[in-house]
């Protein structure tokens, strides 16, 4: 019975060294016990096919061996979701914000752009892919091995014994405005109104007596455009002071002020605003040569602006979808 | 629809009988091997009183339960094969008295429970 060997052999070589006779003479002899039955019934010797067909319903031979293994696993249920959890905030903290800058850079920095794709826009994916590739291994890697390393003394050092209720964060709400943040806010905001009304209300702003910065004129969008923002982010605050909890109007409202600030901010970075600089002692020359620079530095900032903007509005979206998440799931 | 829900509970319900079964298997394993019989044998005899098994789980179980001397085993020709016979230990029979002693008391909880249920919902 050639099948049946080399059906014992391939169970075999995947068993405990110290059980592996043990287990294949006890196997080989349920076989040949039920083979012998069937016989028996039959009365006759049973065939090739039929013995092929007796082995294939006892199973891939891996699966049999595998019954007889102990059950282990590198990082075991108790510590897995906190496993997925931490790759989690690997994935969408740091490789899908690494992915969205270099996009970001990509489409708005004409240099970054030429020089990545130089000689082609195969090497500039292939850069990223590799730097995707290495960073996700080493990451991934370690934190397995971290947890792999966890999950081996965890039942040692018994880090789930000591824990105390108390020190169970507090039950989140998500209507919740802490009222010292609508406090910072406020202050902030009128503090940015009143500088701003102050200092920056013309294009040729003054700095000390020996410097004087000049803005183009779109400056005066900008300068009534942050003005008004200031303001009705102080109102919001204010109102959010008085009233601590968030009403569907009110998160909207700073969706779209935070939406317009990011807009205009983003903007801002682009409109090459520094019209020129004078200073006492500083020649003609060096103030045109600082102030290409500082607009230049500036624009190649904008693809940052650009996702600051979008986490700042994405978190925005996130109140007010938990609130509405919340909102059907409260009784 | 009553077959649609009888094909969405299907796997639930196979999926809970495979749990509800794994630990009456023991009880069903030992019970048998009050009388000596070797592993094909006791699996017809599991079989025959209903209680289907394979054999990849019947033999990992017994090896299991012969590992925490509940079950002793020898090897001994029989029909001019060798054959791996096993048998209820002592400290196995206790265990088995105790195991079969919390049976009857879980199945009397259910009973009690289920009755209870049936009369609130009538």
């Amino acid at each position: 019975m050639e099948l049946i060997d080399r059906y014992l052999q391939a169970v075999k070589f995947w068993l405990p060294r110290q059980q592996k006779e043990d287990i294949i003479a006890e196997l080989s002899a349920d076989i040949y016990a039920q083979i012998d039955e069937r016989e028996t019934v039959l009365s006759r010797k049973l065939n090739d096919a039929e013995v092929e067909e007796l082995l294939k319903q006892r199973g891939h031979p891996l699966l049999v061996a595998n019954r007889f293994l102990p059950q282990e696993s590198l990082i075991g249920p108790v510590l897995f979701p906190i496993y997925r959890f931490v790759l989690k905030i690997f994935v969408y903290g740091y490789l899908l914000p690494s992915v969205l800058v270099w996009m970001g850079l990509m489409i708005f920095s004409s240099s970054y752009r030429l020089e990545q794709t130089n000689p082609s826009w195969f090497t500039a994916f292939s850069s990223l892919f590799n730097y995707l590739w290495f960073t996700t291994f080493l990451a991934a890697g370690t934190i397995t091995l971290a947890f792999a390393v966890l999950e081996r003394t965890q039942a040692r050092i018994h880090i789930f014994d000591r824990w105390n209720p108390r020190k169970l964060p507090p039950v989140r709400n998500p209507y919740l405005i802490p009222r010292s943040t609508s406090l910072f806010e406020l202050a902030v905001s009128l503090i940015f109104f009143v500088w701003f009304a102050v200092y920056l209300h013309s294009p040729v702003v003054p700095i000390g007596l020996k410097v004087t910065i000049f803005l183009n004129p779109q400056w005066l969008w900008f300068f009534w455009g942050y003005l008004l923002l200031a303001l009705v982010n102080a109102s919001l605050a204010g109102l959010n002071l008085l009233y601590p909890s968030w009403t569907a109007r009110r998160a909207t409202l700073r969706l779209l002020s935070d939406s317009a600030g990011a807009a205009l901010f983003c903007w801002l970075m682009k409109a090459n605003l520094l019209a020129g600089i004078t200073g006492a002692n500083l020649p003609v020359q060096q103030a045109i040569a600082i102030a290409q620079a500082v607009n230049d530095w500036m624009s190649r900032l904008f693809p940052a602006a650009i996702v600051v903007g979008l986490v700042i509005v994405a978190t925005d979206v996130y109140r007010i979808v938990r609130m509405k998440s919340a909102g059907r799931t409260t009784p | 629809m009553q077959r649609m829900v009888q094909t969405m509970n299907q796997e639930p319900f196979e999926n809970l009988r495979l749990e509800l079964r794994r630990g009456c298997l023991v009880l069903a394993v030992l019970a048998a091997l009050r009388r000596e019989q070797y592993g094909y044998t006791l699996r017809k005899t599991l079989v025959e009183h209903g209680l289907e098994i394979d054999e990849g789980t019947l033999y990992p179980l017994l090896r299991r339960l012969e590992s925490q001397g509940l079950l002793a085993s020898e090897w001994r020709e029989e029909d001019k094969r060798k054959k791996r016979f096993y048998l209820l230990s002592s400290s196995g029979a206790q265990v088995l008295d105790l195991l079969l002693a919390e049976w009857l008391s879980i199945d009397s909880s259910i009973h009690a429970i289920s009755k209870e249920h049936n009369h609130g919902t009538d």
